[in-house]
């Protein structure tokens, strides 16, 4: 059996200015929608509460939100997961606590019935209350009197005496998200139909340095490769293979992007594991360029590179075919981020095998050239390493 | 077929075998036993047979698949530096007023950090600088003006500072799960203000919370020697029931019963102690694994609790004179008050030093101490190194430290799967895995009929080398795990596409079988190599920045990568040289 049956003969090179063009557009205008639209980022990196139930008979999703509004659950997006019979949905909330700008004022007016109070201030984003007792007070006493204000209490904590004896300063913790899902979704039920069946519950802070450790990650990996793909051909290849590198991360972003899928730490991987792949078959063809080069001395650069992308070009679409091929399961098997996953590497080997032949490639005889108008030389003016490849 | 082969072959054979022989703990662990002992080790010892490897290389289960609970508590670190600095400026105004320096007012910035001093006389303020600046070392100047001095802490001491705190927290979490003998709990730092905590089969994220719920509770308290035999005498009186593994042991001149279960020592011992005393038990950290308790000790203490951490105005360890690790406490003057009446009344008894329900430490009391300042003196008894000491004299004041100046411990994050989810999960994994794998599988044996075929020997080869691998680094198989198992497979055996189409290529240039087979895999090595290498960095990137179920991605990424340059490689060019080769045959089918 054979993919190409016979050897294909196509002018890559000639296409490589509407490609390039066009790439370049698409590129510009995912990272436009980057900036302007933004991800749909999930709790990883926004921080927040996604709280996973399962209900034991048929429910809508609708009749799952009406009771979580009914509930007290205000700002609460409620998404059916699985397949429909398995009655499982996701609830995400922004919040991480219980504690808002409403809660917070009443917890404020409560507290200050207790006595002098001062320097009461509300950590919203950590759901934490710090203030200031002139006469000290019982945690038990501080509890009550919260929880009656409306916020759940998870604990209060002496912080202690002040400098100079002004007073005690005390700590309220609000209580997390999850808890109030079990309480919302049981109200008015005789007993619970569901089970919380996940949790994750991100705090603002920690999501801002998730993500900044993966834009990290993605950031040195390139580096790292392009250091590699430098040292192990010439430096020539590097801007072509860092280009298709990029190419494919905007692409695969884009996807994110585009298909409001959830953007976490999961979608990092993905575009981390891109990186890596992206330049495999970039790999492929240049180390075959660096061998026809050898062999056909004197033909021009852009010519050689074409009869090496065509003479791999079998090679190229079954490679990228058959990783596609082992992803199949993962996407009908694969729920949430794993299904994103394993569509977000679809996409990567696609555009990667596409950014390999008309990008990568082409930008090389593109660097080759206007080197070549520089120096005012001509003919291949690549370095060859008799390597073998 | 020549000797280079045979020994290739034999390897082949051996790794083969190898890796089946690892798996066999995996295999028990996952489906011979019950779900609910999946993380008892030594049931699955018992379960193994003796022929088999440890128990302890079984595959893990990450907490997305067989439930539990992830968390990442973050120290609140600046609120615990904005406290220190409030109680140093009270410090520098006392102290300026014992050295009768002058009068000073002093003022803390807490968003800046910054501490005002503003002296009643301003002439006196030169010589308050000076002598302040140089007793309190941990502090610099910002600003002087007049009769007001500005001053910060110290960068170096402000760092020094943010790490002790989140090593107290540390401390006083690891010091909670000991108490629930939780055997698979793992602890560890998190960059540099967080703890990450990893609680596999447990689902009630509110239990989880105790564990930075209170603040630490550090207690003085009286060790009743009335009759160091107590505890010899209970156990030869009243032994403790068949099958116990609580024995006696005798460090110091004073019987301790010793378990591996702080339960059974309880349990054992409940009834057993006058009724105004109380049983508490000591850690015995693990040698080898220093954040583990191997086994827990027995003493009995008075029920009062004369002291705690609250009297407490700091701790520090240092080396004296006579070479000997100790540990400086000291007290605030109420505090120094009660210990002074205390040690009065108490000379040559122990007192321990008790935090949450866990004796520390239990230094006997040589002297009345007065003055606030107390000193505890390592390295008098038992046979331990001087480093090991000081080791212990570092933990101690760190203990003190967590009972006296905590750090507030907020929740960051927190991942609970319940076990029904993940029993799913893992259900639809390997259903994928299935799918995919046995596409590729079907794929290559009819795209590359024999040569597909060899491929598809390595790519299994591959897969067990990869859960292999996983069980012997002792890493977890995660969710993403499985969807990079599935994809690493699917990179690998791009290798012998590459490997394959080459040996076609050559073949239409009219080339031998041999020749053929030779120079694709000669060819094709070097693309193969660094299109793995590339892959690898980016695994590696992946491995060391990323947490929890990603970590376990990477890790079976890196693992499949390098499996693959022996599979995709030696393994095929080895049955491939066989065919050609040994049984001589003309054609070659790829």
């Amino acid at each position: 059996m054979q993919i190409l049956k016979n050897k294909t003969n196509i002018d890559f090179i000639g296409k490589r200015k509407p490609a390039i063009f066009i790439s370049t557009l698409i590129n510009l205008a995912i990272l436009v929608g980057i900036v302007t639209v933004g991800f749909n980022y999930g709790v990883d990196f926004a921080g927040g509460t996604v709280v996973e139930v399962k209900f034991n008979h048929p429910i809508s999703a609708a009749e799952v939100r009406d009771r979580a509004q009914k509930g007290g659950l205000h700002d609460v997006s409620v998404q059916n997961i699985g397949s429909a019979d398995e009655n499982a949905f996701l609830l995400r909330m922004g919040g991480v606590t219980q504690l808002n700008e409403e809660n917070a004022t009443k917890a404020k007016t409560a507290l200050e019935s207790l006595g002098t109070i001062r320097n009461v201030y509300s950590d919203l984003s950590n759901g934490i209350i710090n203030f200031r007792s002139a006469t000290p007070l019982t945690t038990e006493l501080i509890k009550t009197t919260v929880e009656a204000s409306g916020t759940g209490v998870q604990e209060v904590r002496v912080l202690g005496e002040s400098q100079g004896g002004s007073g005690v300063d005390y700590q309220v913790v609000a209580s997390g998200m999850a808890d109030k899902v079990n309480s919302a979704l049981n109200m008015g039920v005789e007993k619970p139909d569901f089970e919380q069946r996940r949790v994750d519950y991100v705090g603002p802070q920690v999501g801002k340095q998730l993500r900044n450790r993966g834009v990290m990650a993605l950031l040195y990996s390139m580096v790292a490769i392009l250091i590699y793909v430098a040292f192990r051909f010439d430096f020539k290849f590097g801007p072509g293979a860092l280009l298709a590198m990029l190419h494919d991360v905007i692409m695969v972003a884009g996807y994110y992007l585009v298909s409001r899928r959830e953007f976490n730490l999961t979608a990092i991987a993905a575009l981390l594991t891109i990186v890596g792949y992206s330049v495999n078959d970039t790999i492929v063809i240049y180390d075959r360029i660096r061998e026809d080069m050898a062999k056909y001395k004197g033909k021009p650069l852009a010519e050689v590179i074409n009869i090496a992308i065509n003479d791999t070009l079998g090679r190229t679409i079954l490679t990228s075919g058959t990783t596609a091929l082992s992803l199949i399961g993962l996407l009908i098997f694969g729920v949430g981020e794993i299904f994103d996953f394993a569509m977000a590497m679809l996409v990567g080997i696609l555009v990667g095998t596409y950014s390999s032949v008309y990008i990568a490639s082409p930008l090389t005889i593109w660097l080759d050239e206007r080197a070549a108008a520089r120096e005012g030389r001509h003919g291949d003016g690549m370095k060859q390493e008799p390597k073998a490849a | 077929m020549d000797r280079g082969w045979w020994w290739k072959f034999g390897s082949i054979v051996a790794v083969t075998l190898g890796t089946l022989w690892f798996l066999i703990p995996s295999y028990y662990s996952l489906a011979v036993m019950d779900r609910a002992q999946r993380n008892d080790l030594a049931a699955l010892q018992a379960r193994l047979p003796a022929w088999a490897p440890p128990a302890k290389y079984r595959l893990n289960l990450g907490l997305d698949l067989q439930g539990g609970i992830h968390m990442v508590m973050r120290v609140d670190t600046k609120t615990a530096l904005q406290k220190r600095t409030e109680r140093r400026g009270q410090q520098i105004a006392t102290y300026v007023a014992d050295k009768k320096l002058g009068e000073v007012t002093v003022d803390t910035d807490p968003e800046k950090l910054q501490l005002t001093l503003t002296a009643k006389d301003p002439a006196t303020m030169d010589a308050i600088e000076k002598d302040v600046l140089a007793t309190f070392g941990d502090f610099k100047r910002v600003d002087r003006n007049g009769a007001t001095l500005v001053l910060s802490p110290d960068d170096t001491q402000v760092n020094r500072f943010r790490e002790e705190s989140v090593d107290q927290a540390m401390l006083v979490i690891r010091r909670r799960i000991d108490k629930w003998g939780v055997a698979e709990v793992d602890v560890r730092k998190l960059g540099t203000d967080s703890i990450q905590i990893s609680l596999p089969g447990r689902s009630n994220p509110e239990q989880a919370k105790e564990l930075v719920g209170t603040t630490a509770q550090l207690e003085f308290r009286m060790v009743d020697d009335t009759n160091p035999q107590f505890f010899a005498q209970m156990f030869q009186s009243n032994p403790p029931p068949a099958g116990s593994d609580i024995t006696v042991t005798e460090e110091g001149g004073f019987p301790q019963l010793q378990s591996k279960s702080r339960e059974a020592l309880l349990t054992y011992t409940q009834g057993k102690f006058p009724e105004n005393r109380q049983v508490v038990t000591e850690c015995i950290a693990n040698p080898l694994k220093k954040n583990e308790c191997e086994s827990y000790r027995t003493f009995l203490l008075d029920k009062t609790v004369p002291l705690t951490g609250e009297s407490l105005a700091g701790a520090d360890a240092s080396v004296n004179q006579m070479n000997e690790p100790e540990v400086n406490i000291a007290f605030d003057p109420a505090g120094a008050r009660e210990f002074e009446k205390l040690t009065e009344a108490s000379v040559g008894k122990r007192m321990a030093i008790v935090l949450d329900d866990n004796v520390h430490t239990a230094p006997n009391i040589n002297e009345k101490i007065g003055g606030g300042r107390a000193r505890v003196t390592m390295g008098r008894m038992g046979a331990r190194s001087h480093d090991e000491w000081l080791g212990e004299a570092q933990t101690l004041a760190l203990v003190l430290k967590a009972g006296a100046l905590p750090a507030p411990v907020t929740v960051g994050e927190i991942r609970q799967v319940g076990a029904s989810l993940g029993d799913e999960l893992i259900k639809k994994g390997g259903l994928a895995v299935l799918v995919g794998l046995g596409l590729v599988l079907l794929f290559m044996a009819l795209y590359y009929r024999k040569a597909g075929l060899i491929a598809d020997i390595a790519l299994v080869l591959n897969g067990l080398l990869i859960l292999a691998g996983l069980a012997f680094f002792n890493a977890t198989l995660t969710l993403p795990g499985i969807a990079g198992f599935v994809l690493t497979l699917g990179v690998a055996v791009d290798a012998n596409v590459l490997i394959n189409e080459r040996i076609r290529e050559e073949l239409s240039h009219g080339k031998t079988a041999k020749a053929a087979v030779d120079q694709g895999y000669d060819r094709a090595f070097w693309t193969i190599f660094d299109a793995h290498v590339t892959a690898l960095i980016a695994g590696f990137i992946l491995f060391f920045t990323g947490t929890g179920p990603i970590r376990g991605f990477a890790t079976t990424m890196i693992i499949g990568l390098l499996a693959s340059l022996f599979t995709s490689i030696v393994v095929t060019r080895v049955i491939m040289t066989y065919f050609v080769h040994g049984r001589n045959a003309q054609s070659v089918s790829v």
